[in-house]
């Protein structure tokens, strides 16, 4: 596994860890977190001090009748459930996160890829809130996007290959956050596709003239 | 001749020294060994321990939420769903990794969005909270000591933090407010609310490689 050199922000991780990122940032730090390792273990730090701050605060005292209900609750579950997602798409990956597998798997209606322009595909995933477009973005090898701004924020990490703007090359793992008003060009690598996760919270604004061409397909639809 | 053997006799004994202060750092809270009970022997008794100890906790815990659409009523609901998951997950749970305590909060936490998700969202979403935390994502090859010391740090440094930075903390991690809600909520600035909690970890040692992150104020 190459070496992840783009990761999330220490507030976005920690809002991550008490619980309070939204659904689609979270799904995209999720992602970052399969790839590295050092956020995983700054992650299992940063639990312990929710874990601190829970343990220490005044215990209150629940109702009297509360433990014989959870056991009673107890006695009707399975012995042990598991989680697995059967894999029934050629989207999915065994070496993707095991979240992103589960979208491609686990949605109602499955996502399929759709031409976005000669280099780019997309797909959507259905993620229960409309903040965010989810989707996975498919870059063929060598290929040029449109150069495009956003109008909001988005969140990127690399699933699979790697691509490349003006700033840097971004291999497996890589976690990149762009802010409104951000241009850019990506560049998929010449060596093998690139597939990304994306989150993006409003429309893209594309800067090459002839871009109305492609503003239908680059609208954001959050399924 | 005798210098080598003398030299071989103290690393034997160093070796040892090592080895006993390995063992003596491996976790045996009493929570954690009764947390290991129940998954290896779904022992009740142990579990009925573990939900005396922490039931009150988990309480108090749900009841500091100020999320939007959370209201005290769903402190009992939510101290009971994590108790059967407590019993459902714990063979997922590794004492060399974390504390009990540790585990009881992630998976406190998992719950208490899993609610507040249920209670908003009409649209499906084919994922729990527990997906964005996938255990087997996080085999992480972590030092036992290094973990063990981790928590005895944060213990001790939360207990020393500046008020201000202890507020913060609490307003992320009890009542849920993200670092923008506590901005907004405290009349600060966004870059102020990040810094705190900023140097905050960075007492305790979370941060332990703070450049590699690219948002440094």
């Amino acid at each position: 596994m190459s070496k992840v050199n783009h990761h999330p922000g220490s507030a976005m991780l920690v809002d991550f860890s008490a619980g309070n990122l939204e659904t689609a940032p979270s799904i995209c730090v999720s992602a970052h977190l399969h790839f590295c390792a050092k956020c995983r273990n700054e992650l299992l730090r940063l639990d312990q001090v929710g874990s601190k701050l829970m343990s220490e605060a005044e215990p209150i005292e629940v109702g009297e009748h509360l433990l014989d209900s959870v056991m009673a609750k107890i006695d009707q579950l399975p012995e042990r459930d598991a989680n697995i997602v059967p894999s029934t798409s050629k989207m999915s990956d065994v070496r993707y996160p095991h979240l992103v597998n589960k979208l491609i798997n686990g949605s109602q209606s499955s996502p399929t890829w759709r031409r976005m322009s000669s280099s780019v595909d997309v797909a959507q995933f259905a993620t229960g809130q409309k903040k965010y477009e989810v989707a996975l973005h498919k870059i063929c090898s060598g290929g040029k996007t449109p150069r495009h701004g956003h109008g909001g924020r988005e969140f990127t990490v690399v699933l699979k290959g790697s691509f490349s703007d003006e700033q840097a090359v971004y291999n497996e793992g890589d976690f990149l956050q762009r802010e409104a008003g951000d241009v850019h060009q990506p560049i998929g690598a010449q060596n093998g596709d690139c597939i990304c996760l994306s989150a993006l919270a409003a429309p893209i604004k594309l800067s090459n003239p002839f871009g109305f061409l492609m503003k239908p397909w680059l609208r954001i639809n959050p399924m | 001749m005798l210098d080598t053997t003398i030299d071989i006799v103290n690393q034997k004994e160093e070796q040892a020294k090592k080895t006993a202060m390995f063992s003596t750092e491996k976790r045996s809270d009493q929570w954690s060994t009764l947390l290991v009970s129940v998954a290896e022997t779904r022992d009740r008794r142990a579990f009925t321990q573990l939900f005396n100890h922490y039931a009150p906790l988990l309480k108090s815990f749900a009841q500091a939420s100020r999320h939007e659409g959370w209201f005290p009523g769903l402190s009992e609901d939510l101290v009971q769903e994590v108790m059967i998951k407590v019993w459902q997950k714990s063979a997922s749970y590794n004492p060399e990794k974390a504390s009990a305590t540790t585990w009881i909060y992630t998976v406190a936490r998992n719950c208490r969005i899993d609610m507040l998700r249920r209670k908003s969202n009409t649209q499906h979403l084919p994922l729990e909270s527990e997906d964005f935390w996938h255990e087997a994502d996080a085999d992480t090859p972590v030092s036992l000591m290094g973990q063990k010391r981790s928590e005895d740090k944060v213990q001790a440094s939360l207990a020393k933090l500046p008020k201000e930075q202890d507020e913060i903390l609490r307003k992320v991690y009890l009542e849920g407010k993200s670092h923008a809600e506590a901005s907004s909520e405290l009349g600060l600035p966004l870059g102020t609310v990040k810094s705190r909690v900023r140097l905050a970890l960075q007492k305790m040692q979370i941060l332990v490689a703070p450049d590699f992150r690219d948002d440094l104020l």
